[in-house]
Order: C-alpha cells, then sequence, then structure tokens
C-alpha cells in the first residue's frame, strides 16, 4: 500500500482534530479534547508556530478520490537544561485499520532524522502504562522507561537509539 | 528581603549555569549536567530560543558570600497540548537555599503563569520528583494538582482559576 508522510498544511486542519478526538476515545478520554480547528489553525499555522504536525496519508481506490489522512504526529522542541534541545512527541497516531503497515515506524524515522538534523539530544514523550502496544512498540526501538513507576512515563531516545532508528529501513 | 524578579538576559547565563548544577546536586544527579554556560547562550538567546529564563536578584548588600546577587530562575518554554492547545512548561524552579522561605519562589512561579497567561496558555504543567516534600508541598499550596499520583516524577498542573490566582501573587 502506497502512503506518503508529509508536512502537515492548513487545509489538513479537520483531518488532524479529527486523528487527535480518535486517539483520546482510545485512550478513553474523548471528554477531555477541548481543542478547535481554529485553534489548530491559529497555533500551528501562524507566524510563531506552537507545535509542527506531520501527516501521512494513503491515495484512494480510484485515482479520482481524495487521499486518506490515516496518521499523524504533533511534536516541538523542549529544553532539557542538562543535556539540553529535545523533541518533544506530543501525539502519535495511526489509525486502527492501517496499522502493521510501516506507517508508525516512518514516522518515528522521520521524526528521529529531524531530531538529529536539528541537534536535538533525544525525543521525549509520554506513554499510559496500561497501553501495552505502545509501550512494546517504543520499547523495541530502544527507549529508556525514566519514570519507572506505574501509570504515565517519560521516555526518551538516547542519541544511539536514534542514529538506529534514523538510518535507512532494511526494506 | 528586597529582591526583584525579570526577565534572563544573555549575561545571565553564567549564574543560570551555575544555579543549574546546585539544583542538579539538590537532586542529586549533577553528574547529569552536559549544558554549559554557551549552550544555553546560544539556546536560549538567539532569535529562535528553545526556552525563556527569569532571575530574582538580590540588591548589593544582600549578596552571598561568594558575591552572587541572582539568587533564583525558572526556565520554561512554550508546549502544546494535543487536547487543550497552548500551554507552558516549567522546566526549572529554584532557590539558592539561603534565600529560600522568603516568597522568592512564589514569585518567580507568579512570573512564569502571567506569562503563560499572556501568550495564551490553558495550563503550565512542570515534573516533581516525589521525594522532594519541600517542592511537593509548595506546589500543592499554590493550588496545582497531582496529575500521576503513584510515580517518582509528578506532572503538576495549574489551570483555570487556580492559574489566574497564581499570576496575581
Amino acid at each position: 500500500m502506497e502512503y506518503k508522510l508529509r508536512k502537515a498544511e492548513p487545509r489538513d486542519v479537520p483531518d488532524i482534530l479529527r486523528l487527535v478526538k480518535e486517539l483520546a476515545k482510545y485512550e478513553e478520554m474523548e471528554h477531555q479534547v477541548t481543542l478547535t480547528e481554529k485553534e489548530l489553525l491559529e497555533d500551528g499555522f501562524g507566524d510563531t508556530p506552537f507545535y509542527h504536525c506531520i501527516i501521512t496519508e494513503i491515495q484512494g481506490q480510484n485515482s479520482s478520490e481524495d487521499p486518506k489522512v490515516v496518521g499523524f504526529a504533533m511534536y516541538y522542541f523542549t529544553y532539557d537544561p542538562w543535556v539540553g534541545k529535545q523533541l518533544y512527541l506530543e501525539e502519535f497516531y495511526v489509525m486502527d485499520e492501517y496499522r502493521g503497515l510501516g506507517i508508525g515506524s516512518g514516522i518515528l524515522r522521520h521524526l528521529s532524522n529531524l531530531a538529529m538534523k536539528t541537534r536535538c539530544t533525544g525525543m521525549m514523550f509520554v506513554v499510559a502504562e496500561n497501553n501495552e502496544p505502545s509501550v512494546q512498540f517504543y520499547k523495541r526501538r530502544g527507549a529508556e522507561d525514566l519514570s519507572q513507576e506505574e501509570g504515565w512515563r517519560l521516555f526518551r531516545f538516547d542519541k544511539d537509539s536514534l542514529v538506529k532508528m534514523a538510518a535507512p529501513s532494511e526494506e | 528581603m528586597d529582591f526583584s524578579i525579570r526577565a534572563a538576559n544573555l549575561d545571565d547565563c553564567k549564574d543560570i549555569a551555575r544555579m543549574i548544577m546546585e539544583l542538579a546536586e539538590y537532586e542529586k544527579v549533577s553528574d547529569h549536567v552536559k549544558v554549559t554556560q554557551k549552550d544555553l547562550e546560544q539556546d536560549g538567546f538567539s532569535k529562535n530560543p528553545f526556552f525563556h529564563g527569569i532571575i530574582a536578584e538580590v540588591p548589593e548588600q544582600h549578596k552571598t558570600k561568594e558575591g552572587h546577587t541572582k539568587i533564583g530562575y525558572a526556565l520554561y518554554f512554550h508546549a502544546y497540548s494535543s487536547w487543550s492547545g497552548r500551554a507552558i512548561y516549567m522546566e526549572d524552579l529554584y532557590v539558592m537555599p539561603e534565600f529560600r522561605g522568603k516568597g522568592v519562589g512564589k514569585a518567580l512561579i507568579s512570573k512564569v503563569a502571567q506569562l503563560g497567561l499572556a501568550a495564551g496558555s490553558h495550563q503550565l504543567n512542570f515534573t516533581v520528583l516525589d521525594w522532594n516534600k519541600p517542592s511537593v508541598d509548595f506546589y500543592l499550596s499554590q493550588g496545582c494538582f497531582d496529575i500521576t499520583a503513584t510515580m517518582g516524577y509528578h506532572c503538576m498542573r495549574c489551570e483555570g482559576e487556580a492559574l489566574k490566582h497564581l499570576a496575581q501573587l
């Protein structure tokens, strides 16, 4: 299946919000999403973006169909005064029916490359401990659990794991 | 005790680097610190800064025996919640031991809250080590709540009324 990873554009905002809500629903927190399309537009595509977004789209069956947005990642840059710039992965989601196709790995690879290019020393994110599939997905790729207790965790990819992830795919 | 709170500038990086190390020592992880004064200058004070700083300063007559007048700091940056939008993340908050209990910490976090609200933030997030009881108690007393109650690292959040109140201190 052909998929394309690209930078999000203003026209993608409705899809971004749709996917944010889908992920929140998956985490049983849908009622917590108060963000609107208007805010996403102003905050991501104004003079000073508060976040960046990449999306994955899949071409429809017929060439006349619009491509469908099936995955996204929302990230921004943070700062750890001990080790410097970090890429913070705020949101990362692939629609259920499109998993297992390498879309998630492709997104992470792109982001690791970006982190290295921008001289970040790590990529950080938070995962709910009971989200076993995601925990395993990240651990397989060398992520460290910084807060080894139950509940939310801070994950970090260190330099070596970033380099590995940034390497071209074996496929 | 007289003190002032102001935005950090390039010249403050030496003292910020010093106090980052002091905070890391307090947190028992000073060997983790790799960032240098030069990194701070580049990363915080170039065209697209990765963080912002606030400094607490005392007049000359209150300086430490080593001659420091910059006795506290906060580091923060703009963050984003995919659920609620603009947020502020407070990365560090530190007051030198001999200047604690005099309202400096409150003033620093209040300034961060003000700047956060002015920038349209809906929440202020930060983390605390759970054994750091003086800090946990201080933050809880300011109206924050603990989002992850059973962990080593706690994410704390001030939002809505508590945030507005904090900005008015």
